[in-house]
């Protein structure tokens, strides 16, 4: 449909305003909201996501087309809840304890829900016990943990460590990322993933969601 | 060296070039209008609502060493235990941009203007990164005519949380400096508001006090290897000198 391939051109362009009339547009011509998410609105954020991996877009241009998607979002929420159509799963997000740096976990979390993820973000220097509390209570399969500090690192191996305590390594997965993480850390505390990037966080997370 | 230190913002602002690199965006690349729009947008909000001041102490070396040692997590082997202890000098200082700038980067986020949020962030880390270094040129040119060291030293920083200095020693250094009559306070876990802050240590001494291998334990981990940028600077010619 022309008017959804309008959404996805201006959504890469960062035209929210667009993106936000061509959306209520979509809506008034009774186009099935999840049409408009999947082949509107994520059609245009994968292929933001693609320039974005081969460097023809940068961080500045994914975050206006991020706004975009949200001001698209926006309009589809209150129709996907009254309709009780299921989301994507819910990804519980977070800083480690300890550490105070939450701008790539929030571009994370940005991604994460311009391709329909429910997103709880909880913020910076969150303890290991309150990443497991919420995901076990938010039914969230998937933890994703952010540290910037060589010395909080540890903690990310504190929360995995602690799902197996608790019996719930596997049905609740982690992605793990950050400035000092790389991906023989991931591998070595357990982790099931590691975001090298936000683009590349979210491609981990749907396939961590489709394993 | 002890009292406030005069930041002036025409000294600290960033460059697009840096501005950039913290973007991630790789050096040479072409970029859009709307970004070159967009960094000009954040200079102008630093520039009006940015208010850097900082704090600074000298500290004995008998101090210095409580202070380092924080509450006992250092790392075994770490280059800051080594450089300290032949320094000539030692200067405790923190520094801010203040607590505007922190809530207008997160009332931007919270309307969803994450290109300008993120942008006003990397903006304020950037300037955050050129006050120490102006401080570290500020700190040479006050030693200049004390110097008590050999021609060739040099002022360097360092901070807890990197390099195998613990977080933790952050508590010694707040008991000791207070940069609380600058505005910034430290919580349970040690870390500082307004964010956009920085704490740590001057050390004055000959540039070899600065030089050492990269090959700690975790320094396997650490992608930044500034210290390799740090220690070429050094060699080059045109690093300050006392």
């Amino acid at each position: 449909m022309e008017i959804l391939d309008h959404i996805s051109k201006h959504l890469r362009l960062g035209d929210d305003e667009m993106v936000l009339s061509l959306t209520k547009r979509a809506i008034a011509r009774n186009i099935h909201p999840k049409t408009i998410l999947d082949d509107g609105l994520i059609s245009g954020m994968n292929v933001v996501g693609e320039l974005f991996r081969k460097h023809e877009i940068f961080l500045p241009d994914v975050l206006m087309s991020a706004k975009a998607m949200y001001a698209g979002m926006d309009q589809l929420k209150p129709l996907f809840l009254k309709g009780g159509i299921p989301g994507r799963g819910k990804v519980v997000i977070g800083t480690v304890k300890g550490d105070l740096h939450d701008l790539g976990k929030s571009l994370v979390g940005i991604m994460l829900k311009g391709v329909g993820f429910e997103v709880i973000d909880l913020g910076k220097d969150v303890a290991p016990e309150k990443f497991i509390e919420t995901a076990v209570r938010e039914d969230a399969k998937v933890i994703g943990m952010s540290a910037l500090l060589t010395t909080t690192m540890p903690m990310m191996k504190t929360v995995i460590d602690l799902l197996r305590q608790k019996n719930l390594r596997g049905k609740i997965k982690t992605i793990i990322g950050g400035a000092p993480i790389t991906k023989a850390y991931a591998d070595e505390i357990g982790a099931d993933a590691y975001g090298f990037d936000a683009a590349r966080s979210v491609e981990c997370v749907n396939a961590l969601l489709s394993d | 060296m002890t009292g406030l230190v005069p930041i002036a913002l025409d000294g600290i602002m960033p460059s697009f070039k840096a501005i950039l690199r913290g973007q991630g965006v790789p050096p040479n690349a072409v970029i859009s209008g709307r970004i070159r729009t967009l960094i000009g947008k954040s200079l102008d909000i630093f520039s009006s609502e940015a208010r850097p001041c900082c704090v600074t102490r000298d500290v004995s070396m008998g101090d210095f060493d409580e202070i380092f040692r924080g509450e006992g997590y250092n790392e075994e082997q770490a280059p800051l235990k080594a450089i300290y202890r032949r320094a000539d000098h030692l200067v405790l200082f923190a520094l801010t941009m203040g607590h505007e700038i922190s809530r207008s980067i997160g009332a931007f986020f919270g309307k969803n203007d994450f290109a300008l949020g993120s942008m006003l962030d990397t903006v304020a880390s950037v300037a955050v990164e050129n006050s120490v270094a102006y401080l570290e040129n500020f700190a040479a040119k006050e030693f200049t005519g004390k110097r008590t060291t050999a021609a060739g030293g040099v002022v360097l920083n360092y901070s807890p949380g990197y390099c195998g200095w613990h977080i933790g020693a952050q508590k010694n250094v707040f008991r000791y400096l207070r940069p609380e009559q600058i505005g910034i306070t430290l919580n349970d876990s040690c870390l500082m508001t307004p964010l956009k802050s920085a704490t740590g240590v001057l050390v004055r001494g000959d540039k070899a006090i600065h030089i050492f291998e990269n090959g700690f334990s975790f320094c396997r981990t650490c992608k930044d290897q500034t210290c390799l940028d740090r220690m070429d600077r050094l060699s080059s010619a045109d690093h300050p000198t006392l």
